[in-house]
């Protein structure tokens, strides 16, 4: 097949694009509009207009020297969202705040805390982000904001970063101790005792970024909660805990989950805000029988060029960090000679060093530095100022990235452009064919199961260990007694003479259990590439299978890794950095026996469950795929053993007999095959979508005829050991998994299935798309439409 | 919820999924934990077993063991002259813990606590054993009642790790840690003075290595834990009897080791029979105090000593001196790679945190190991070093350009240190110049040896570039003051070293002219002026000059 990764310019249509002179936003976004080619990729050009703001006058309560301090900085009121959330705090309630990039965040529970500081020094503050990056800059923030109060503030990160010095001078005198969930988890509650001063006057924990605690990682972040607010109970406090989120379905829930608290929701939004221009761009398909799309890099490079030229400050978004420099290099190039040095364009990603991006975000904030290309690494709320527009070179994953990246553009008084460019993969395709998911309150849900029992396990040890149990004690969701007598088989806790449970393990349990795997036999991976290995992640057996087999790679936080070698007995990786224009893909094959059904319904065309499987697992072969196009450019066997994982499951069954004249429409075995497939891959792309996860996270079984059910089947199970509680979701919006999969496959342009609807075509005879509509429709309630999806 | 599951139900499908694990040894282990926990006959068996008393009070119970007191005098007003001692009359408590595990954190316990203290010359010991989790209450209470208000602790590793253990504790129980005076930790003092005769830095070490005594059937470290907790599951007490009996030890060792000190050291008369290197590490303890008049006598008692000691260390020094040092003091400035025990460790007195060492020349030079063996120029170096610190700057030159005939690397940085002496303290920049370029020639012979010193070299550079400069001002201002001063009267230069000042000043100029195309003047400068002010370099010159034509 030949095609052509990057397809070259016209230059008729070129110069039709081109600005060279200074121009408005909007003046460059109507010329980009006229472009024929460029306009008739856009399927979806949304404008939001302008809001004014809607202010509040600081409360009467606020210190004066704070109020001082803020009329220094130029603020002189506050946004109406900010008032609703630092009166709540005051009132000792708990808050979630929901509102979008640049809305004055930080304020909601900066004021309340420094609030507290200045009534009673002693008193102390935690903040929680979920990178350290996120922390620092925070920090510094908040200091900004305290040196202008004229207050005395001691606010510190302590991360792993934290030289050991200053770690005691942090322990006894932080007031504003700023960490992560993964120090919080091994560095500070297993040494409480040395925290004492911050456990007994601790005020408020804020908890930044709640959306980011979802999956595996937020049901251990939930568990560290529930250990953190032990101990605070033991040392007699009882903070206010403030939480604050890009927008999600369920924020207000997933506050309840993750803290076992109810929170006060705050998500009327009173910052202003320019007029903004929303363009969902699908690139053209090159070839309908394939599937095979124009590019997601080519297409952000041609939007982002005459924005740059008519010197607009632009941001472009690419998804890995071999994508950020190809954008990069080509944008570069193409500048070079209308607009004078290069370093106005900069790349941003996370393997730069500190000051590197602390000079980047300054110069976006003075404007010195006109277009930057990121990773996500500038997704979360590093302060970088707004800018007039933001391209995204593919769907991030989640609607709440595709805001905080789209936010980065936006300016209180000009109009803004945000551009997301769809990539051929078949969740980016559902996204951009369903412009409502974006533009009308979002859909997706962030799910943790905090009582996942492999998770809850290990921080009841954690747990025992910072503080021993009284018989009878409730963690999570119930009394700890039988639980803690199961973990005392293996001599890790006992009940001593009091009924007491203690700790009575040599071992220090926090070091064993890592927040980002459900399971405690994990791989470690380990980079070679520094003359000091070092271990930069870790993953769980089921998943290390797939993704860090020999010859794999790797992705990590936008850099890839060539696996080198898995030492499978040892549970090591040893991986090290490339740089390559292919990505790998293991197939796993899969044998799924069900175990326990919690949950079964009948449903129009069969009947949906939830219950647990067992699912057994071989990995035997893997091929890599060139980026962008998915072009198959080799393979390679994989030798690894056999795994079993027992996880929690959603599955349908479908009934061949069942509904007005479906027994005279008989399925042939093949076609029924097919379809299945087709269908389970199409609701596999919305189920991720849905609950915010990566396709890889739900496995897709099929059946023609379930052994269990003996009726065809689609099974989704969640790749953890335990499952999240993404299955149970699933039971609960099968109906808009269903439409949405029909709807997912009747917007795709291809002739009969391809990679971004029902999968690759096995055979060119066979018309996977028809057969998969045809199965959808008969498993499609007739009555009105849940959900979102049309 | 339509599929709230509850935890029971999934808590028994997650014990089903196991692999047959609930079944068999482990279970047994379960149920024979549980006939053993913590009844008040396990305590009797406990209390039996380790011969010791049972006693109960309203907080629970603990075992206490007294073995008889031992003849151990010590002169606490002498002992008081050594640095970093406690004052002659506060109490001492020798303090010892055996806990369940390495991490100072919330769940880690303390079941033994062994101390010790002087009655007269008798040193009296108690220990305090956990019967179990549920009766620490008893325990710490108890050892808080030991603890006088106006005491110090002496422990050995206590600072990192007893102590702030015990804090832990009391913390876990709701109480407030037990005031005391001071704390003297022996780990530091030990890895001062003796680590460059010992192979690790341990207790036991201590005791076979200097105190000369040999325990038989000890229990290892690593096996005390396990030895409790197993006793906590199946209730035997008879594993602990080492464990008590190795506790018991340990806090005899801290008095033997103090009265060792004491005898050994605390009076500077006893000094002649002491190891030179022993004294040499004593010096740098003194140094530290700022009690450098002290640190001083301590290094010429180590000199006066000094055949002895050269016999013990007849290592080359430039075997030591290998090239790869540079590398391993870089190594070394990261003192937190090394688990307690080893000797290269930096000591920790306690204090406000120090900035962690530099990996410089010197440190590559002179200690790139922190349990190095005490060499006399080691030993020379300091003392020049400390000549300094007591602002005895001539004498402080005389030591350094002792040390600069000796070449080699040490000769090499002993030029450099004359040379900022000269510049800095001496107002000497002739001779500072001189000083430097000499440092240069022997640098270059280390080079012509194969043991390259580039980063010194470098700073070389600099340092007569900088020179240079300085001179170049001077040379200006001196001579519109000579023009002032002609009509005024003779200046006088603050110890001018060598020439006459025109002489020098003029001198100063050629060496710092031609030092930068080419050496070879310079040399000759320096040869020149290095022949008049200390005699032991030249023969060196003249022999480096052979070698580089």
């Amino acid at each position: 097949m030949e095609q052509t990764f990057y397809p070259t310019f016209d230059p008729e249509e070129e110069r039709a694009v081109r600005t060279y002179a200074p121009a408005g936003t909007e003046t460059v976004l109507a010329r980009l509009l006229e472009e024929p080619s460029l306009a008739a990729a856009v399927t979806h050009h949304a404008t939001l207009p302008a809001r004014d703001a809607r202010t509040a006058p600081f409360p009467a309560w606020l210190d004066a020297r704070i109020v001082r301090g803020l009329e220094d900085r130029g603020i002189t009121s506050l946004y109406s969202h900010q008032a609703e959330a630092v009166e709540a705090v005051h009132a000792g309630e708990d808050i979630v705040v929901v509102t979008p990039t640049a809305s004055g965040k930080t304020l909601c529970y900066a004021l309340p805390v420094l609030q507290a500081l200045a009534e009673d020094p002693s008193a102390r503050a935690l903040f929680l982000f979920p990178t350290k990056a996120l922390g620092q800059d925070q920090v510094a923030e908040f200091a900004g904001l305290a040196k202008a109060s004229s207050l005395q503030v001691a606010a510190a990160t302590y991360d792993g970063d934290t030289p050991a010095p200053i770690r005691s001078a942090i322990r006894t005198a932080g007031q504003v101790v700023v960490t992560n969930p993964d120090m919080l988890h091994s560095a500070i509650l297993p040494h409480h005792t040395k925290w004492f001063q911050l456990f007994e006057q601790v005020r408020v924990i804020v908890i930044d970024e709640l959306h980011t605690y979802r999956g595996v990682f937020g049901s251990h972040v939930a568990n560290v909660l529930r250990r953190l607010l032990r101990l605070c109970a033991h040392y007699g406090s009882n903070p206010i805990i403030v939480c604050s989120s890009a927008t999600i379905g369920n924020p207000a829930e997933l506050a309840v989950q993750l803290t076992g608290r109810t929170h006060r929701l705050i998500d009327r939004n009173g910052a202003p805000a320019g007029a903004r221009h929303i363009l969902l761009v699908d690139p053209p398909l090159l070839d309908p029988a394939t599937g095979a799309r124009g590019s997601a890099l080519t297409h952000a490079e041609r939007w982002a060029l005459p924005f740059l030229r008519a010197g607009r400050q632009t941001i472009v978004f690419g998804r890995a960090r071999v994508a950020v420099e190809i954008i990069l290099t080509r944008l570069r190039e193409a500048l070079r000679e209308h607009l004078g040095p290069r370093s106005r364009i900069r790349g941003y990603r996370g393997g730069y060093l500190p000051t590197e991006r602390r000079a980047i975000e300054r110069g976006l904030r003075d404007g010195e530095i006109l277009g930057v290309v990121s990773t996500n690494a500038l997704e979360l709320g590093v302060d970088i100022g707004a800018l007039d527009v933001s391209i995204l070179a593919g769907y991030p994953g989640s609607v709440a990235g595709t805001w905080q990246q789209l936010g980065r553009a936006g300016r209180r008084q000009e109009t803004s452009v945000g551009v997301l460019i769809a990539s051929g993969s078949a969740v980016d395709q559902y996204v951009i064919h369903h412009p409502q998911f974006l533009l009308e309150g979002s859909p997706e849900e962030a799910r943790i199961d905090p009582d996942n029992l492999h998770v809850l396990l290990a921080h009841l040890r954690c747990a025992t260990f910072e503080r021993p149990f009284e018989p009878g004690d409730v963690f999570g969701p119930g009394p700890v007694d039988e639980l803690l007598a199961f973990i005392g088989e293996e001599g890790h806790v006992r009940q001593s003479s009091d009924g007491r449970w203690y700790w009575s393990s040599e071992n220090f349990p926090a070091s064993e259990v890592s927040l980002r795997t459900a399971a405690p036999e994990n791989v470690v991976i380990i980079d070679t590439t520094p003359d000091r290995p070092r271990v930069i992640g870790e993953t769980d057996l089921f998943s290390a299978q797939v993704l860090v087999h020999s010859q794999a790679i790797y992705l990590h936080e936008s850099q890839q890794y060539h696996v080198d070698k898995l030492d499978w007995g040892e549970r090591k990786a040893y991986v090290r950095k490339v740089d390559v224009d292919y990505y790998t893909y293991a197939n796993r094959a899969v044998t799924l026996k069900p175990l326990d059904v919690f949950a079964s319904e009948p449903v129009t065309g069969g009947r949906r469950v939830h219950g647990e499987v067992m699912v057994a697992s071989l990995v035997t072969l893997f091929k890599k795929l060139k980026f962008g196009t998915d072009e198959n450019v080799g393979w390679g066997p994989i030798d690894l053993p056999e795994l079993e994982l027992q996880t929690t499951a959603y599955w349908l069954t479908y009934d061949e007999a069942d509904g007005p004249g479906r027994a005279a429409a008989r399925w042939r075995k093949d076609d029924l095959d097919v379809a299945l497939l087709g269908a389970g891959r199409a609701i596999q792309t919305v189920a991720a979508v849905l609950l915010m996860v990566d396709p890889r996270d739900l496995g897709l079984v099929t059946q023609v005829r379930s052994p269990h059910s003996e009726a065809p089947t689609i099974y989704l199970y969640e790749a953890v050991p335990g499952g999240i509680g993404l299955s149970e979701r699933l039971f609960k919006r099968h109906e808009e998994l269903i439409a949405g999969a029909q709807a997912l496959i009747e917007a795709c342009d291809c002739d009969a299935g391809c990679p971004a609807c029902t999968g690759p075509r096995l055979d060119p005879e066979v018309n996977g798309k028809s057969l998969a509509l045809r199965l959808l429709a008969a498993m499609r309630a007739q009555r009105g439409v849940v959900g979102s999806a049309a | 919820m339509t599929a709230a599951i509850g935890l029971e139900r999934r808590f028994a499908n997650f014990r089903a999924g196991l692999p047959a694990r609930s079944e068999g040894v482990p279970d047994q282990a379960a149920t024979r934990g549980w006939d053993a926990r913590g009844t008040s006959i396990g305590a009797e068996r406990l209390a039996a077993a380790v011969d010791g008393e049972l006693v109960r009070t309203s907080r629970g119970s603990f075992v206490r063991v007294e073995a008889p007191s031992t003849l151990l005098p010590v002169d606490r007003g002498r002992l008081a002259n050594l640095p970093g001692q406690p004052p002659a009359d506060a109490p001492l408590l020798c303090l010892d813990t055996e806990t369940t595990g390495l991490a100072t954190a919330a769940g880690t316990l303390a079941f033994l606590v062994g101390l010790g203290w002087w009655q007269g010359s008798r040193f009296r010991q108690i220990q305090l054993l956990l019967p179990d989790h549920a009766d620490e209450p008893a325990l710490l209470t108890e050892l808080a009642s030991h603890i006088p208000r106006d005491g110090w602790l002496v422990t050995y590793n206590g600072r990192g790790f007893d102590w702030p253990l015990l804090v832990a504790r009391y913390r876990m129980a709701g109480a407030n840690p037990p005031l005391h005076a001071g704390h003297l930790d022996l780990l530091p003092l030990v890895r001062r003075v003796f680590r460059h005769r010992m192979t690790d830095a341990r207790l036991a070490s201590v005791e076979a290595e200097l105190l000369g005594l040999r325990r038989h059937a000890d229990v290892a470290g690593w096996e005390i834990p396990s030895r409790y907790l197993d006793y906590l599951r199946f209730g035997e007490p008879g594993p602990l009897v080492d464990v008590v009996r190795h506790n018991d030890e340990d806090v005899r060792s801290l008095g033997r080791l103090l009265v060792h000190v004491d005898r050994g050291y605390a009076d500077a008369a006893s000094w002649s029979e002491a190891p030179a290197g022993d004294l040499a590490g004593l010096a740098r303890a003194f140094a530290q105090e700022g009690r450098n008049e002290s640190a001083l006598g301590c290094l010429d008692a180590a000199l006066a000593s000094k055949p002895q000691a050269s016999a013990v260390y007849s290592v080359r020094e430039d075997d030591l001196l290998a090239p790869e040092r540079a590398r391993l003091a870089i190594r070394e400035s990261r003192p937190d790679d090394e688990p307690w025990w080893s000797p290269r460790r930096a000591p920790d007195f306690g204090g406000r945190p120090g900035r962690y060492a530099v990996g410089d020349a010197w440190s590559a030079a002179d200690s790139s190991r922190r349990d190095a063996p005490w060499t006399e120029s080691r030993m020379l170096t300091e003392r020049a070093r400390i000549l300094r610190r007591l602002g005895r700057y001539r004498d402080a030159e005389a030591a350094w350009l002792a040390l600069g005939a000796a070449r080699g690397a040490i000769g090499t940085l002993a030029w450099v240190e004359v040379a900022k002496l000269r510049e800095h303290r001496l107002g000497d920049l002739a001779g500072a110049v001189e000083a430097a370029n000499a440092a240069l020639r022997l640098a270059e012979r280390q080079a012509w040896l194969g043991r390259p010193l580039p980063r010194l070299e470098l700073a070389l550079g600099l340092r007569l570039a900088r020179l240079g400069a300085r001179v170049a001002r001077r040379q200006a201002t001196s001579a519109t003051r000579r023009r002032i001063e002609s009509s005024v009267g003779t200046p006088s230069m603050p110890g001018p070293s060598t020439a006459s000042e025109p002489a020098a000043a003029e001198n100063m100029s050629r060496a710092v002219r031609s030092s930068a195309p080419s050496r070879a003047p310079s040399i000759a400068v320096a040869t020149r002026l290095a022949r008049k002010t200390s005699p032991a370099p030249v023969g060196s010159m003249a022999r480096l000059d052979g070698i580089a034509g």
